[in-house]
């Protein structure tokens, strides 16, 4: 105000206006005045009471000032996340406005509830709502045996009501109850507590009470039966026992209130039975009961209704509309809703007080026995009318008659009368009926062909009631060919497919008849099978056991589905006899197929002919090998194809794109797979053998690419290089103990293995190299992992000459920062892949760590020169490796579509490579074929280094090298050649 | 259909390509084509009447293999340049392009629903990327692989790959399993029988293999191609009753599928016959070729 007055002029007395002098402002005014009166009015800042600033301006307020004393959270007024899915619903909130008041709101709101002083608490209820307050108070603090809200619910403390107390000091004990002179008078009191009681209880719906209430004793709206009045004495008490509420019921209904007995009833199943289908039997049941009383019971539950003077009308009535569903559950329901009485039988603890155990029940379970299946029962469907025209067509043969010209015709008829033969005449009424009209089906009812008809049922039935296999003419019917072809199939593991231009006979109503017969065969099959074994194939006759549980066999097999494990038959043999027997006996199954089949036009299998002694000799030989095997048998010299299976994790997104619910929902995630080391194998004497191969003409062409790119490549090739060390070795323990990388190790140890010679020659090249990028950072490193990092002492010339060579890199490197960038692009690119198996990793290494324990021995001549043609080298080299993989094996290299792989194209492909790269360092942006390639040769060439971040490793590495290389001063034959290797392209250099 | 019923005759040329054709596949109905090849673009054509339609360009390499959705209206794509391509088929403009894999992408194709493109990569892995979401990151990697995937195939709730370390990898999606069928030798092209019960692998080895995708049995090997370094389509018929596939010396061959004799065999090309594809309904094929031409054959 002060300093308004300073800045305005002001005539007349300035009115205070009202909301000025608001407590809060005044306040803060107050406490802040000394302030102010110094401040201008730009710095003043409106606080609330509590000091804190309330408003912010555009300017001064903004982000920190809504999080730190508005908000309370970075994010401001976050809503309410709503996460919702299809395992896991969301919960419909009770919002309360509780919810959305400040701790401040909710403190000023506590001061405005209303309660009874406990002065003027008459019935208690104040101070039972103090007692609980309490008691919850003392139960938060000290902890409670039984954990969670439970205690506090089961015990209530009861506290008595003045009225108690004054009936108490009048004289009155508890347990006597009082009369009517007294329920007059305590009733209304009463019936307000009630009221009270409901509003407090309703905190807590969990919580019923029920039972024995005072209530029990208001007369005048419920008038208590003569019965009750003794019961009455005792409830004048107030017990408060709290029930769980676990029925469906109201609450406060009590379906028991004229029928306190059943409540007894109840209670120890209750106890026994907490199931989860119990409930709704127990509500059926009540529901019974309570509709029988008539009207609901007086309770807590009905509050409105309860103020009406009059009867209750039954508000539950509808509710329980499945009454009759469980009717089992009562005991004798009907008797016990029509003479309910209050007669008291005490006698017997289990039945319902006023009833008896019938002595004779209507009710009887019964019991059926399973039929009995005859013994020469055939488990085949046979149709009503078969057997009569069987009789009748073995009588008389018809004549036999010439068949018809038309061919089609005579399929069919030969089609139908195979048909009727094995369905029986009910098959032949049927199509006679269906096809009356159709001229081509005029031979069922006596047209052109019937007696050629006659005389193949006849035939047919000839077949079914001997063999099938005794085709008198020697005919095979087009439904048994097809047959053959479908099982050959099964033999030979073949799938069956629809081929159209299979069937024999083009004309559509053949192919009718053909359809009908391949749905028969099905059917009629196992039955054939099952019949026809005894007559003709008996595999096992020197053994009459074994051949009686052959039959066993084949019965179940043909039967499908239910296969008696125990046969009886079988019993005194061991499990393993038995699975061998098993075998054998599918193995002979599967012949006496076959022979059926194929040999379907001979008049009978010479009996047991595949099946003497040596015949069952040979297929017991082969018991290994399941049915399945047979087909697949003359592949098991190639091991092809193997099947394996993996568990495999979709991402859960991947599941909701494809419409499928994530088979892993919620569970963590599987444990990475190993990988079996056959896997990297496969292919590896390929690649090494092509490696062999290839390495002169690569080399050659590399020497070439050294020359045209003299300068621009140093940086870039000791970048590469940096990258190829740590392709070479792994040091396997320093390697674990920072990333422990299942796959990444176990391929990589089987190469340290390899070419540990080499590798320790190597590392002293390596070290070299590595160490002028590396400098003091491994160091550091090493002291961050805690890994003991040895001193590299004994190295001082070499860090001296690295140093002037590093100074000499970075020069190079100013020069070729855009060829650098490009590399590093490509490597970090890199970084990220797989590592897998590498096939042409293994040779990769040694190769190169031969050229590496040269560059050591020429740099300690030659200094400067040496190392730079070095790495040179080394980058020629690892092209080598690149183009070895592309080469080791049919594997990689098709992946050039563009030409040809001949060897001469290759190298062309490379020589243009390093065209490219000249190209590159130009600018032109030329998309190539073999820029590709040389991408791609790249690329896997790191790929198959490492998955990690590749200067961690790699210099982790090289730090590794060095304190090994102590150890590995011999060189092999190896090297020493390639150290010759190196001379003459020296030479050629400087040329 | 009988041996004559084999589309044999040549309907029309197609020579738009500059360059090997890599890939052509016939889109859902069999009214049109898709081509792809070494000239960076993807050519769309009416096959019956020898029109070409529209021309895609955006790849910077190579285009390999594209595939467009059952309703018509997208495309993907991939190629050399390592990203998988979401294009529109009206505008022909790219929607988006999934980049991850670290190696040149062989094949790719959308899912049932059109809502996923899954690629298999030179760089071992299938990666699924999400069409629906603007998200570029794949929703899923599947590296299990040993060697570049080559192909890739998927079923309403499978995705099946064939690998050059020599596998067929089913992954199915439903069950959380991974079916690895070893069959020793790269694996070129895969191919669903149009039952489903069957995958065709073209193998490296000259051979087409059958598998029986339930069990993982060898049903059959067809052979008589020539196929040892280049990536070779092959296919069944739409009726199941003949494989078919192209052969590196220029030749077309059709297998019976049941007893794999070489039914036919005719010189369609003048230099390997990079990809065959055939109509889903008619007696129908398209096949592609190095030298740069587009074949309509039919009856």
């Amino acid at each position: 105000m002060d300093s308004d007055e300073d800045d305005f002029v002001f005539y007349g007395t300035p009115i205070q206006r009202e909301e000025d002098l608001t407590s809060r402002k005044k306040k803060a005014i107050a406490e802040s005045s000394a302030q102010l009166r110094t401040l201008p009015p730009w710095k003043q800042e409106v606080r609330d009471e509590e000091g804190r600033r309330r408003f912010h301006g555009a300017f001064t307020g903004g982000y920190s000032a809504g999080y730190y004393n508005t908000v309370g959270s970075k994010e401001g007024w976050a809503p309410q996340s709503f996460t919702s899915s299809r395992k896991n619903r969301a919960e419909v909130r009770q919002q309360n406005i509780l919810n959305f008041l400040d701790e401040d709101e909710k403190a000023d709101l506590e001061g405005r509830f209303l309660g009874t002083s406990s002065q003027f608490d008459t019935f208690g209820f104040t101070a039972a709502e103090v007692a609980r307050k309490e008691a919850e108070k003392e139960q938060k603090q000290r902890p409670s045996i039984i954990p969670g809200p439970v205690p506090d619910e089961i015990v209530l403390p009861a506290t008595e009501s003045v009225g108690v107390k004054l009936l108490l000091k009048m004289g009155w004990t508890r347990g006597r109850s009082i009369k009517d002179s007294h329920a007059d008078a305590l009733y209304d009191a009463r019936r307000q507590a009630r009221r009270a009681f409901l509003a407090f209880s309703s905190d807590d719906p969990k919580v019923k009470i029920t039972g024995s209430e005072p209530i029990k004793d208001d007369s005048e709206s419920f008038p208590e039966p003569p019965a009750n009045e003794d019961i009455q004495s005792s409830k004048n008490t107030p017990v408060y026992v709290l029930n769980p509420k676990q029925d469906l019921y109201g609450l406060g209904f009590d379906p028991y209130k004229y029928a306190p007995e059943f409540r007894e009833k109840k209670r120890p199943r209750l106890s026994s039975k907490v199931g989860s289908g119990y409930s709704k039997n127990f509500s059926s049941r009540d529901s019974l009961l309570g509709l029988k009383s008539g009207k609901s019971a007086p309770g807590f539950g009905i509050g409105a209704l309860e103020e009406l003077d009059a009867e209750d009308e039954d508000v539950y009535a509808t509710g329980y509309e499945f009454e009759d569903t469980h009717v089992q559950e009562i005991e004798e329901p009907a008797k016990l809703s029509l003479e309910f009485q209050k007669k008291k039988d005490q006698k017997d603890q289990d039945n319902l007080p006023g009833f008896r155990v019938a002595s004779n029940s209507d009710y009887k379970m019964e019991r059926f026995e399973a039929p009995l299946i005859p013994k020469d029962f055939v488990p085949r469907h046979a149709f009503s009318g078969p057997l009569e025209i069987n009789h009748k067509n073995h009588g008389i043969p018809p004549p036999d008659v010439p068949p018809p010209e038309d061919s089609n015709l005579k399929i069919l008829i030969e089609g139908v009368a195979n048909l009727v033969a094995r369905c029986g005449k009910l098959y032949e009424d049927l199509s006679r009926e269906k096809n009356q009209s159709n001229p081509l089906f005029s031979f069922l009812s006596g047209g052109t062909g019937h007696d050629y008809y006659a005389r193949k049922l006849w035939e047919a039935h000839q077949k079914c009631i001997d063999q099938p296999k005794q085709h008198l003419d020697g005919k095979v019917p087009p439904g048994m060919k097809r047959l053959t072809a479908e099982s050959r199939g099964q033999i030979l593991g073949e799938r069956p497919l629809e081929r159209t231009s299979h069937d024999p006979s083009p004309s559509d109503v053949s192919t009718d008849v053909q359809l009908q017969f391949n749905l028969t065969d099905t059917f009629m099959k196992s039955a054939a099978s099952i019949s026809e074994i005894p007559y003709s194939e008996k595999p096992f006759k020197d053994d009459p056991a074994k051949q009686e549980r052959f039959e066993q066999f084949l019965k179940e097999k043909y039967k499908g589905g239910l296969r008696s494990t125990s046969s009886s038959l079988a019993g005194d043999m061991s499990e393993a006899a038995r699975a061998r027997e098993r075998l054998d006996f599918e193995a002979a199954a599967e012949t006496i197929e076959k022979g059926k089949q194929g040999k379907g036009n001979k008049l009978l299998i010479p009996p047991s002919m595949d099946f003497i002694p040596g015949g069952v000799m040979q297929f017991t030989s082969g018991a290994a090998e399941t049915k399945k095997d047979l087909q697949t048998e003359d592949l098991m010299g190639k091991m092809y194809p193997k099947r394996e299976e993996f568990q495999w994790r979709p991402s859960s997104l991947l599941c909701k794109r494809f419409d499928l619910i994530d088979p892993y929902v919620g569970k963590p995630t599987p444990a990475p797979r190993i990988r079996s080391k056959i896997d990297t194998l496969i292919f590896t004497s390929d690649s090494v053998k092509s490696n062999k191969v290839e390495k002169p003409i690569a080399v050659k062409q590399d020497i070439s690419h050294v020359q045209e790119t003299a300068n621009q490549d140093i940086s870039e090739s000791i970048a590469e290089v940096d990258v190829e060390v740590e392709n070479i070795e792994r040091p396997v323990d320093l390697y674990k103990a920072i990333f422990s990388d299942d796959s990444d190790d176990e391929g990589e140890e089987l190469n340290v293995k390899k070419t540990e010679n080499q590798e320790k020659k190597a590392e002293v090249a390596n070290t070299a190299l590595s160490r002028l990028i590396a400098g003091d950072f491994l160091e550091s490193l090493g002291k961050e992992l805690g890994l003991e990092v040895p001193p590299d002492m004994p190295y001082p010339a070499q860090i001296s000459r690295n140093a002037v060579l590093q100074k000499e890199i970075i020069n190079e490197n100013a020069r070729s920062g855009n060829l650098m960038a490009e590399n590093n692009s490509e490597m970090s690119q890199n970084h990220g892949l797989p590592n897998d198996q590498d096939i042409a990793h293994e040779s990769g290494p040694s190769k190169v760590d031969a050229i590496y324990g040269n560059i050591l021995e020429s740099g300690s001549t030659k200094p400067k020169g040496s190392i730079i043609s070095n790495s040179k080298l080394s980058r020629s080299n690892r092209e080598n490796g690149d183009d070895d993989r592309k080469l080791k094996s049919p594997v990689t290299s098709h992946r050039d579509y563009s030409s040809s792989l001949s060897s001469e194209e290759e190298r062309k492909r490379k020589r243009s490579r390093h065209h490219r790269h000249r190209r590159h360092d130009a600018g032109s942006d030329s998309s190539s074929d073999d820029e590709r390639d040389h991408h791609s040769s790249r690329s896997k060439g790191r790929k198959k280094g490492s998955s990690h971040e590749k200067s961690r490793g790699s210099r982790k590495h090289s730090k590794h090298h060095k304190h090994r290389r102590h150890e590995s001063p011999s060189r092999s034959s190896h090297h020493s050649m390639e150290k010759d290797d190196t001379h003459p392209r020296k030479e050629k250099r400087r040329m | 259909m009988s041996v004559e019923d084999l589309p044999r005759k040549e309907s029309n040329v197609l020579k738009e390509h500059d360059g090997a054709v890599l890939g052509v596949r016939f889109n859902g109905d069999g009214n049109y084509i898709l081509s792809c090849g070494k000239d960076r673009t993807i050519r769309l054509w009416n096959p019956h009447r020898g029109i070409h339609i529209k021309t895609y360009k955006s790849h910077g390499r190579e285009v390999r293999d594209v595939h467009v959705t059952p309703d018509n209206s997208k495309l993907c794509s991939c190629g050399g340049d390592r990203q998988v391509f979401y294009w529109d088929v009206a505008t022909g403009r790219v929607i988006r392009k999934f980049r991850g894999h670290d190696g040149e992408v062989n094949a790719v194709k959308f899912n049932e629903y059109s809502s996923v493109v899954v690629s298999a990569g030179y760089d071992q892995s299938l990666r699924a990327w999400d069409c629906r979401s603007h998200s570029t990151e794949p929703i899923q990697i599947i590296d299990t692989f040993a060697d570049s995937v080559m192909s890739v195939c998927l079923t309403k709730t499978e995705i099946i790959g064939g690998s050059v370390d020599g596998t067929v990898r089913t992954f199915d999606i439903r069950n959380g399993r991974e079916t690895s069928d070893s069959l020793g030798q790269p694996v070129n092209c895969i191919s669903m029988s149009n039952d489903g019960n069957c995958i065709l692998a073209g193998c490296l080895d000259s051979t087409l293999r059958l598998l029986d995708r339930s069990t993982g049995e060898l049903l059959q090997e067809y052979k008589g191609h020539t196929n040892k370094s280049y990536k070779l389509d092959c296919c069944l018929t739409n009726n199941d009753a003949y494989v078919t596939g192209g052969s590196e010396d220029g030749y077309i061959y059709f297998w019976d599928l049941v007893d794999a004799s070489v039914v036919s065999r005719f010189r369609a090309h003048t230099s390997v016959v990079t990809s065959v594809s055939y109509h889903p309904k008619e007696n129908c094929m398209v096949t592609a070729s190095v030298d740069g031409t587009i074949r309509v054959w039919k009856t």
